[in-house]
């Protein structure tokens, strides 16, 4: 199964689950049509569409891969741990805002991302992160008055 | 009429300013796109009220238009989707020492095209939204399913996975208070959800964060000067035909360059140059995808429907403004519209006054290395996200689509389909619900009128077409 199967069996699974969910919602009769006719309708939609995806999938990847020319390189395995340690980062960022503000979040969600993406060292991480939290906090708290977590 | 001079204020030629200079970074800067940052000064330009909060807005979308260019031709990086056509010549001529050149003609066709779109938009917009006032539920119905359909045909390569995105998004809108009866759906009992997820956490997730975490790639500059004047007759097609995509529903500036490039294929004296430096390929479509900008404002001004990711921006951004665009932005709102539209003309000599001594300056931004930018960029995504209602669950909503947005660039989705589908659901289910209503439960009343049923078939053709075109080739190339 390719890259294409696997999504596709992804938006299927997705669609089964958004029309469980949507049972509970009335579609009443045509003439006073109910909040379960749209959600009904766009989820059987999905799934049609995810199993031609899923069809279509090995042509698909075929004539992408003659067209390209292997112009496109696939990217280094190693690599790819990155962005999951980023995603995470950003996820702890969201939990931990209200607890600790936006200023501390800010500052070391800054420090982790700039190391992450490449940048060498502490000093700079932590002098970039004090820069762009103090920054952002002057623009949006104190000139604009947005509030803040 | 007078109205227009609104531009002219001190207060809202600033805003112009900012929201060009604003744009033209974004649109120098890969992996920034239009729609994203506009979703991110959201929350500052409702501050500035609605006309300048608009006209800054809007610089930030043409603007973008401008930057985009900039690095299509120096980096062969295309800033946003309707400058990758600009890569094709536009890189190779600065390869060959042209990088001047082909920004110059660049930025001076979108100066001609942009004019002339503003002008055309001043005859056009108004009589559109007069026809527009005719429109009921079924035929606004027919033409968001238009738009879609030609949405998913026209974006990413798989049209199978744009319409997935499509109705991702349709499906996304459907969180919250039904557009009817007020029903609530799919909140799973969280309280944020309510209201719907806000758009904004969503973009901004889509398009920026996603971006951070993936991480782009950047490339080297080779800038430098030389004069080239082949441009004027490419420049004017690209003018005329962008304009006229741009007034249908869909992609239109995208689509336009593409076209463009296309059409100069055919007719220019200098065809056969094209694809390994022409200055053709350069000026038809740049032309062609500001008018089209320009083209695309009216379906949003007169209509309120959206057709990409940008213009929805623009119209949520209306909408918090509580103004409302449509056939009765015109009469409710005067000031707003010629307002707007009197920022095109001088957004469009700014650009140009900005573009041609400081191109070198904004080709310079796109070097700033991404471990500096994206983690500001971050930041910038969180407070946006929360602003737009103060509630932590949209930051949740974004860090949820950042990381989505990242998943669906690796298994090669694009998220603009996604926006518009979140955008336009509502406007599909309220028209749907309200069209069935209105004919007592009858479906044929969805084409009871000509331009319904037109718009309708039309849909029904382009989603046929491409399939159809496919087996027939198929069948000639059998037959040879």
């Amino acid at each position: 199964m390719g890259r294409d199967h696997w999504s596709a069996a992804g938006l299927a699974l997705l669609a089964i689950g958004y029309l469980l969910a949507g049972r509970r919602y009335p579609l009443d009769t045509l003439a006073t049509p109910g909040p379960g006719l749209v959600p009904l309708v766009a989820g059987v939609a999905l799934l049609a569409v995810a199993i031609w995806l899923f069809i279509t999938a090995n042509r698909a990847g075929l004539a992408d891969a003659a067209t390209t020319g292997g112009l496109i390189e696939p990217a280094p395995r190693r690599a790819a741990g990155r962005p999951l340690v980023l995603a995470a980062a950003l996820v702890i960022y969201a939990a931990v805002l209200p607890a600790l503000g936006f200023v501390v979040s800010s500052f070391a969600l800054v420090v982790v991302a700039s190391r992450l993406i490449g940048a060498a060292g502490w000093w700079r991480p932590a002098l970039l992160a004090l820069g762009i939290t103090g920054v952002s906090y002057l623009l949006f708290a104190r000139w604009l008055g947005v509030p803040l977590p | 009429m007078s109205d227009l001079f609104v531009a002219l204020t001190p207060a809202n030629l600033l805003a112009c300013f900012v929201g060009t200079v604003l744009g033209t970074i974004v649109g120098v800067l890969p992996g920034l796109g239009p729609a994203g940052a506009m979703a991110l000064v959201l929350p500052l330009t409702i501050k500035l009220g609605p006309t300048a909060g608009l006209i800054m807005l809007a610089g930030i979308y043409y603007g973008a238009m401008y930057g985009g260019s900039t690095t299509s031709i120096l980096v062969n990086v295309p800033g946003e989707a309707a400058s990758v056509v600009t890569t094709i010549d536009g890189y190779r001529l600065a390869r060959k020492g042209r990088a001047g050149a082909a920004l110059a003609v660049a930025a001076i066709a979108s100066f001609v095209a942009g004019t002339f779109s503003v002008v055309a938009l001043q005859v056009a917009a108004p009589l559109v939204a007069r026809a527009a006032l005719a429109f009921g539920p079924a035929e606004y119905f027919a033409l968001g399913l238009l738009g879609l359909v030609l949405l998913a045909n026209l974006t990413g390569r798989s049209r199978a996975k744009s319409l997935a995105m499509v109705l991702l998004g349709v499906m996304l809108a459907t969180i919250g208070m039904d557009p009817l009866g007020g029903a609530v759906r799919f909140t799973f009992d969280l309280a944020g959800a309510q209201a719907g997820l806000s758009f904004v956490a969503v973009t901004t997730g889509l398009f920026e964060a996603a971006s951070a975490v993936a991480r782009v790639k950047f490339r080297e500059l080779y800038p430098s000067r030389e004069e080239l004047r082949r441009s004027v007759p490419p420049m004017l097609r690209g003018t005329v035909l962008g304009f006229l995509v741009g007034l249908m529903p869909g992609p239109a500036a995208t689509i336009a360059s593409f076209v463009s490039y296309g059409v100069e294929k055919k007719v220019s004296k200098h065809r056969a140059e094209l694809g390994s430096g022409a200055i053709e390929g350069v000026a038809g479509p740049e032309a062609a995808n500001n008018a089209a900008a320009g083209g695309g404002m009216i379906p949003l001004l007169s209509l309120g429907l959206p057709f990409t990711p940008s213009t929805a921006v623009l119209l949520s951004g209306m909408l918090l403004m509580s103004v409302t665009p449509g056939p009765f932005l015109l009469r409710d709102h005067p000031r707003v519209f010629w307002g707007v539209i009197g920022s095109f003309y001088v957004g469009n000599v700014m650009l140009l006054l900005l573009n041609l001594p400081l191109v070198g300056l904004f080709a310079r931004i796109a070097t700033i290395p991404p471990r500096y930018l994206m983690p500001a960029v971050l930041v910038l995504c969180a407070v946006a996200a929360y602003s737009d209602n103060n509630n932590i669950f949209d930051v949740w909503v974004m860090v949820a689509a950042g990381i989505a947005g990242w998943a669906m660039r690796a298994l090669d989705f694009s998220p603009a389909p996604l926006v518009l589908g979140l955008v336009l659901g509502p406007m599909l289910e309220r028209s749907l619900l309200q069209a069935l209503t209105i004919a007592r439960g009858d479906i044929g009343g969805l084409w009871a009128s000509w331009p319904a049923a037109g718009m309708l078939v039309a849909a029904a053709l382009a989603s046929v077409a491409p399939a159809v075109s496919a087996l027939v080739r198929r069948m000639s190339r059998r037959a040879v």
